[in-house]
């Protein structure tokens, strides 16, 4: 068995789907079908459509009592956002180093860990494993509380390392896991025969097993950016003036008097952009990312 | 990424050499796992001790942190407080109804995309689209259109004369915040039943409707016992998120009108972020664990049966 089918099987959870009724009833079936789907795609895309417009909209025509959909359209608001007197530069790099950081330390750890949890066997696996899961799954609630006492007595309340740290809370379990899925999905022969070819056992994970998995590190990578540039229940305890993300800076704009819902709907625009460019990039492994890789394999 | 092969075995030497010396023996894998494990160990173990001696504890803030011993007191007032009861039945009605639309929705999403011939490349990212928003601006955004005076969702309900201000009543709040969740998180449904969906064997269904079996038959009679394992997959991954939600309500109505919408980790934080009552924050904290605890051995035994099959 080579590597292919393997890797192969991995990725086979994208749109690529088989099941396909011959188009029989073409008339009524396909045409209710449709309707539904239009209705689904109007359900989801209207939101955020409204979001970008409104954007775009000047002052007026934002909160205008008629909802407009024709207007002129003006790139005001996101200028505001960055020469105003709230300029957003410092949110915004303080979120892409906190997201990007602690996506990256998550990958690399837990790359090694799950190559680590899915290539041994020893007594306490189903243990480890299982803390794994309900560390990934804790309530931010109850994590985020007694972080923010050891935080404090830390000094790194109000710091990007800290933000990072406590996202790794939920990043680094999340990326353990799910590697640990992508390496099952290699086939053990491939390396066993790497190793009676003379490689290390440093070797044959470095040119063997780690290029197999190059899309499982990606999607292990963009899905904790996205946990953790979405976040805003840690951002709110642990982050201060000095480490504040976009997440805050939109929420911070409501409870000032009077909410400008040009500058709103734009940094909800450039906090929600990149992550459905990124997130849609990966497609083809979200439920294998998702799902931790529970549903690999059926 | 290129590292030479005299690199490789430079940073592999020094394993090698300490492993037949040193009598504990940790292999090549364990020393994988081992900076992985030991900053997560540094980032759970040390919060868990700490949530489970506030959960005894008078914890006070001013003047230093200090921890006062206050034995039960907080676990006996919580136990006794209606109001945290309530917020759990918050929390159930929430999770019911949030689960409950989404599966409904999303298997018939899945279903309905799984049909179409022509298209499906283009609708299925569209779709997918409200996962990767982040939940607080999915509140913003859910404010923006339900505003009385110019939110356009407003504006149709009262097209059809619906007048009141949706997140200022308790029965139309709820459901708006239910509904923002089932916006956000029906795509993950459909997107797992549509993996589901392609390991049902399409000449099983097709000898089915060659017996004359109707759609409908074939869904509930074959669709749906195959792609039930990975549908109590999504089941579990979301009641796990069920009991972490809290963005969107934070933002939208802070768990009012009427606590109306007070799901628990709003309650958490309402605790500790505004009456500084860390203790019995701690308390529900170790309550809400308990049960997200429950709901991963489920997963993980769901798993191992899996593996076994």
């Amino acid at each position: 068995m080579s590597a292919a089918p393997a890797v192969d099987a991995a990725r086979n959870f994208g749109p690529a789907l088989s099941l396909r009724p011959k188009a029989k009833n073409l008339t009524l079936g396909t045409l209710l079908t449709w309707v539904f789907v239009a209705a689904a795609l109007l359900w989801t895309v209207v939101p955020l459509l409204w979001m970008l417009l409104g954007s775009f909209k000047g002052s007026g025509d934002v909160t205008s009592a008629d909802p407009m959909w024709f207007f002129t359209p003006t790139g005001q608001n996101y200028v505001n956002l960055f020469t105003g007197a709230n300029n957003l530069s410092p949110y915004l790099i303080n979120s892409i180093i906190a997201a990007v950081g602690s996506a990256v330390i998550a990958t690399v750890l837990g790359t090694l860990g799950g190559y680590g949890l899915a290539r041994t066997a020893f007594k306490g696996k189903k243990s480890l494993s299982f803390w794994f899961i309900s560390t990934r799954m804790a309530p931010i609630a109850a994590v985020v509380l007694p972080l923010f006492l050891v935080f404090r007595f830390a000094g790194l309340l109000d710091t990007l390392p800290g933000l990072i740290l406590a996202y790794l809370s939920f990043n680094l379990p999340f990326a353990i896991w799910i590697m640990s899925a992508f390496f099952e999905a290699i086939p053990p022969s491939l390396e066993e025969s790497a190793k009676v070819s003379g490689c290390s056992p440093w070797q044959t994970f470095w040119y063997v097993s780690l290029p197999l998995t190059k899309a499982g590190m990606v999607t292990t990578a963009v899905l904790c950016l996205v946990f953790a540039w979405n976040d805003y229940a840690f951002a709110t305890v642990i982050s201060g003036p000095n480490s504040q993300t976009l997440p805050i800076a939109a929420t911070q704009l409501v409870t000032q008097t009077g909410v400008d819902w040009g500058q709103l709907t734009a940094i909800g625009t450039i906090v929600v952009v990149p992550m459905i460019l990124v997130g849609l990039a990966v497609r083809k492994w979200l439920v294998t990312g998702l799902t931790l890789g529970a549903v690999t394999g059926e | 990424m290129s590292v030479s092969r005299t690199e490789v075995q430079a940073s592999v030497q020094p394993d090698r050499a300490t492993r037949p010396a040193g009598s504990r023996k940790i292999t090549f894998t364990g020393w994988l796992m081992a900076p992985g494990i030991t900053l997560l160990g540094v980032l759970s173990i040390i919060p868990l001790v700490m949530l489970i001696l506030m959960s005894f504890s008078k914890v006070r803030l001013l003047g230093g942190l200090r921890l006062e011993f206050a034995g039960l007191d907080n676990w006996a007032r919580a136990f006794g407080d209606v109001e945290l009861w309530k917020s759990w039945a918050t929390t159930l009605a929430f999770f019911v109804s949030t689960l409950g639309i989404e599966l409904v929705l999303g298997v018939a999403i899945a279903v309905a995309l799984n049909r179409l011939v022509r298209g499906r490349g283009l609708v299925l990212p569209l779709i997918l689209l409200p996962m990767f928003v982040a939940p607080s601006i999915v509140g913003l955004l859910g404010r923006y259109l339900l505003d009385p005076t110019f939110g356009l969702y407003a504006n149709l309900l009262q097209s059809i004369g619906i007048t009141q201000d949706v997140l200022g009543h308790p029965v139309s709040a709820f459901a708006a915040v239910v509904l923002m969740d089932v916006w956000e998180w029906t795509p993950l449904i459909a997107l797992i039943t549509l993996a589901g969906l392609s390991g049902v064997n399409p000449s099983v269904l097709e000898a089915a409707s060659l017996d004359g079996a109707s759609e409908w038959k074939k869904f509930w009679h074959m669709v749906l016992p195959s792609i039930r394992p990975i549908l109590l997959v999504a089941i579990l991954i979301r009641s796990m998120d069920a009991v972490r939600y809290f963005d969107i309500i934070y933002v939208t109505t802070n768990g009012g009108p009427a606590d109306a919408t007070k799901i628990i980790p709003v309650r958490l934080y309402e605790a500790a972020f505004r009456f500084f009552d860390l203790g019995y924050a701690a308390v529900i904290g170790i309550m809400m664990l308990v049960l997200t605890i429950l709901i991963a051995r489920f997963f993980v035994r769901l798993m191992g049966e899996k593996e076994e099959n």
